[in-house]
């Protein structure tokens, strides 16, 4: 099977691409000023309890040595080193924070499709009326507002004068227990714990951060899908679809199918975009995301964090990238060739 | 090629003119008064240069005239309804089942993603109102009716499978699947090589005849007319110049564009010379008034220059638009 | 009459990238051209014809088989652009436009050629206006742009291009087949002129039959990368045997409706792709007279007099089914000067 061998294909590559990046980003954080002894101790530390610290934790050896050690732990026990300022492994707290990010961007990526494709498609189709005008506007609106500030407009109108929200205070109310972590993501996990009122929690803090960010994303899709639906909606094929006498809804739907590709496109983008580029709203609404988590170790010169957060959003890119490929696979024969 | 003179008129088009608007010039007049009868059961060849709107023409009579084209004035009459005055859905109930295409380009015009088979069925099933399950069936059955080889396989297959020949008896296929009254073709073989495009047009041919429709066989290769058409009718600059049955055309043709494009496939640079006048690029297309085709014309006169002429019925069945006919 | 250009065994695959299939885009085909002579080689899309001309101008590396201009074998290393040699060979394409830049005058694009010579300014400016002149272009033309020429005014600009270096060869790929047919048979006329002045050989390459029958000295027909049948223009025309010739010019449709070639020998389906090609005659799957034997290996030239060689088994019981052996391109010529003499 071709499908079979490319992916295989793509397999042996990403170790490769994997080392790359983390060559890449060691060196750049290494550039970030700070000295972790400086920050642990404190300003009041001695030369000589530094130093040792220094030692203690590698910074004494030069910067290929530390490489070395850094991706002999990883490639052998899996190891990403330890935060100092949560004192747990890197890992550990990534496989606990990076599930609320990708819960927290993946809701707000399929809010994005759901928003923009219609419109997208409505807008191509109708070209001018009403729905063309209001599709023109929200794309330049969603390109030009900064996410974080819808996110407070958001706040300031559900919560603060309405009420209908929860308070932007993380993923669940103070004292709601959480369901025990099976994949990290909590409306999964309280579901299959049963656990209704977490459910209803969860969902209710997750309304505000996902709506802001598939209102910002719906922007972009809609653009894509509307550029595309138009440029398949004039193609040969439509033309003679519509010689053929059938029914709109068949071209469109046809059209639709083959501007897929480009949505698909741009939605990857946007996704692999986000596990960074979110943290804004995560900030917003204390979400406790991933990065969040990394913004934490680059003011506090925690460095293993920070390489950690790289590491995981490669490979979770890497993953998607994959992804899309088949599903470009999926809806193209002509790629399956 | 019989006559098919008693029958009745299933496409006629009356005094048509479609002109494309340009910004801040006048338009571009694709259509000037084109005067057409179709009757049923009849091949009509439409022979025309690049631009001389052929093509604004077939999709005049699908009421699909591209943006921002319009149709200033005129009619197109199909079984004896005005075409203008139906509604959209209307329309497209007409087109792909009384009114069908065969395209040109079948590797690009058909959708890529989706299986031909399914293309050829989708026609069936809104037009007929076909259950999938019956659609597929006919589709099927159609495929062999164009004689594709191995149809089940090709069936399943998507466009960019197929080779330039295939693509074309599809494009017959999802054509001919409603038996159309009245056919276009547009250009259709023309990307084809020679070997399959004259096995191509004797199926077309057959299965038109086959089904008792009409068809307008629209083309840049006036060889083919000859062959396959009961009449022949030349564009230029939009307007039909002569038209006539195959016999009296290539027996007498009249108009002297139609004689300089007969005299193109001779080999005696002198007999050509006599049919073909060198002109400056810059004088050509010029004439608005007068006959259009006055500045290429070896026979033109001052009249030719002031007068616009109409189409004159020359004997039976042979009309042509000009000041001086050629006589034999 | 002196040979020009010899070629002789010819092939050419393609390796497939990531499979062990080729594609045989030619396959053994031997010809001659002499001097003032024209050879034409036609087929359908996929016949190798303009493969073969990619060879002879040394843009690819033949797989197999010699190819020697006045018997000094040319190949990649030994090629067009090599001195000595440059100049002797030339090349005209099939779409004007693409083979002009756009920004370049035509003086100078005519011009072009003999700067590779080496020839000095003054000398080639004489030398672009006198060519110019020969192949009917106005003096203005040469300071004009390619884009405010003509189709047939370009394609005049890509023959004085070729001729300007006296080449003893010209190849013509498909020269006429962008124009349209008053500006086609323009070109043609220019083509024969031409030849006759200089006496140059042509090696043409057309799939359009009426044109290659208005040119030609001799024919080659081309059928997925072989010679199937060479010989005479008048004998291919008027006497074809290989059935793909046949099939061939029976599907040309010239428009006279009372001329028409019908002919019992009909092909069936459309050419096969050109990867991995049978051991036996190529046309096998498509003729009408296939035997076991045409299945089982590859039919050699049969010379049948006259320089007209068959690569077929079954020529001879060809002949007798194929009634229509009139040359009706001739036939359609007669018919067309009266019709163009009588009305004028």
């Amino acid at each position: 099977m071709r499908v079979v061998r490319y992916i295989g294909k793509r397999m042996l590559f990403i170790g490769p691409q994997l080392f790359g990046i983390i060559l890449v980003s060691f060196f750049l954080v290494k550039l970030i000023p700070g000295d972790p002894a400086v920050m642990m101790l404190g300003p009041l530390a001695t030369e000589a309890t530094l130093t040792e610290l220094r030692n203690e934790m590698g910074l004494n050896l030069s910067l290929v040595e530390q490489f070395y050690i850094y991706i002999k732990n990883l490639v052998l026990h899996g190891d990403l080193g330890r935060s100092w300022q949560t004192t747990r492994p890197v890992t550990e707290d990534l496989f606990l924070r990076m599930p609320a990010t990708l819960e927290l961007i993946t809701l707000g990526l399929i809010l994005g499709l759901l928003i923009g494709v219609p419109l997208g498609v409505g807008a191509a189709y109708l070209k001018r009326g009403i729905l063309a005008k209001f599709s023109d506007y929200y794309g330049l609106l969603a390109g030009a507002l900064p996410d974080f500030w819808l996110a407070l407009v958001l706040i300031f109108f559900f919560y603060t004068i309405l009420g209908w929200v929860p308070p932007p205070l993380g993923r669940l109310d103070f004292f709601t227990i959480a369901p025990p972590t099976v994949t990290g993501a909590l409306l999964i996990d309280s579901l299959l714990d049963g656990n209704w009122a977490a459910l209803g929690s969860a969902a209710g803090h997750l309304i505000l951060p996902v709506v802001t960010l598939g209102l910002i994303s719906g922007g972009p899709i809609l653009k894509m899908t509307q550029s595309t639906m138009d440029r398949m909606l004039e193609s040969d094929y439509s033309r003679y679809e519509e010689m053929c006498g059938l029914p709109k809804s068949i071209i469109i739907r046809h059209a639709l199918r083959n501007s897929l590709p480009s949505v698909v496109t741009i939605v990857s983008v946007l996704y692999g975009f986000l596990i960074g580029g979110a943290v804004l709203v995560e900030i917003v609404f204390s979400w406790g995301g991933a990065g969040q988590y990394a913004v934490q170790g680059v003011l506090n010169a925690d460095i293993n964090p920070v390489l950690g957060f790289v590491f995981f959003a490669a490979v979770l890119s890497l993953i998607i990238y994959l992804i899309v490929d088949l599903i470009y696979f999926a809806i193209d024969p002509r790629v399956r060739g | 090629m019989a006559e098919n003179s008693a029958a009745g008129t299933i496409l006629n088009i009356e005094g048509l003119n479609v002109s494309y608007p340009v910004y801040e010039t006048d338009p571009v007049r694709a259509l000037r008064g084109i005067d057409l009868k179709v009757r049923e059961g009849e091949i009509i060849g439409l022979v025309g240069e690049s631009g001389s709107g052929k093509t604004t023409l077939a999709r005049s009579i699908m009421q699909l005239i591209s943006r921002p084209g319009r149709v200033d004035s005129g009619r197109i009459e199909y079984d004896g309804r005005d075409l203008a005055t139906l509604g959209e859905e209307e329309l497209r109930a007409l087109r792909g089942n009384d009114i069908a295409m065969v395209i040109p380009n079948p590797r690009t015009e058909l959708n890529p993603l989706v299986t031909v088979g399914m293309q050829i069925a989708n026609v069936a099933r809104y037009h007929l109102s076909l259950p999938r399950k019956e659609a597929k069936k006919m589709a099927m059955a159609m495929l062999e009716a164009v004689q594709i080889p191995d149809p089940t396989r090709r069936f399943k297959a998507y466009p960019h499978e197929l080779s330039g020949g295939m693509a074309q008896r599809v494009v017959m296929a999802i054509a001919l699947i409603c038996s159309p009254r009245f056919i276009i073709s547009d250009d259709a073989t023309s990307g084809l090589d020679v070997t399959v495009q004259t096995q191509v047009l004797e199926l077309l041919q057959d299965l038109v005849q086959q089904q008792g429709a009409s068809m307008l066989f629209i083309t840049r290769d006036i060889g083919i007319t000859a062959h396959y058409c009961h009449q022949v009718a030349i564009i230029y600059a939009g307007e039909i110049v002569e038209l006539a049955s195959t016999q009296n055309f290539f027996d007498n043709p009249q108009h002297p564009y139609s004689v300089m494009l007969l005299s193109a496939f001779s080999h005696n640079p002198k007999l050509r010379g006599l049919w073909t006048k060198v002109v400056d690029a810059a004088l050509e297309g010029a004439a608005e008034s007068g006959c259009y085709f006055a500045a290429r014309c070896v026979r033109a006169s001052d009249k030719c220059r002031a007068e616009h002429p109409d189409m004159r019925e020359m004997t039976d069945a042979h009309s042509v638009r000009c000041h001086h006919p050629v006589e034999r | 009459m002196s040979v020009v250009l010899s070629v002789q065994n010819l092939v050419q695959h393609f390796p497939i990238a990531g499979s062990r299939s080729v594609v045989q885009a030619v396959n053994n085909v031997s010809f001659t051209v002499a001097r003032g002579e024209t050879l034409s080689l036609v087929g359908e899309s996929g016949s190798g014809k303009t493969t073969v001309g990619r060879c002879i101008l040394g843009l690819i590396d033949p797989t197999g088989g010699d190819i020697s201009f006045h018997g000094e074998k040319i190949g990649k290393k030994h090629n067009v652009r090599s001195r000595g040699l440059r100049g002797k060979i030339q090349l005209v394409f099939q779409e004007p436009a693409e083979s002009l830049d756009p920004r370049i005058r035509i003086g100078v694009t005519i011009g072009e050629p003999l700067r590779s010579l080496g020839e000095k300014r003054e000398d080639r400016n004489k030398r672009v206006r006198e060519i110019a002149r020969r192949v009917g272009l106005s003096e203005d033309a040469l300071y004009q742009y390619p884009a405010e020429l003509s189709a047939g005014q370009q394609q005049r600009v890509g023959i004085a291009r070729a001729i300007i270096t006296d080449p003893e060869l010209i190849v013509l790929d498909e020269p006429t087949s962008a124009l349209d047919p008053t500006a086609r048979a323009e070109i043609i006329d220019l083509l024969i002129r031409l030849q006759k002045e200089l006496n140059t050989a042509y090696l043409f390459i057309s799939h359009d039959l009426s044109t290659v029958r208005y040119l030609s000295h001799r024919v080659a027909v081309m059928y997925l990368g072989m010679i199937v049948e060479q010989g005479s223009a008048q004998d291919i025309f008027s006497r074809p045997r290989h059935p793909y010739s046949i099939g061939l010019l029976s599907s040309v449709l010239l428009p006279n409706p009372n001329l028409e070639r019908r002919s019992e020998v009909s092909l069936q389906g459309e050419i096969p792709s050109p990867i991995d090609l049978p051991e036996g005659c190529y046309l096998a799957s498509r003729c009408p007279f296939v035997e076991a034997e045409c299945n089982a290996r590859m039919p050699d030239a049969d010379d049948i007099g006259g320089g007209h060689l068959v690569h077929c088994f079954k020529h001879r019981n060809v002949i007798d089914e194929e009634k229509a052996t009139l040359d009706y391109f001739e036939r359609f010529q007669e018919e067309a000067e009266k019709l163009l003499i009588s009305g004028h």
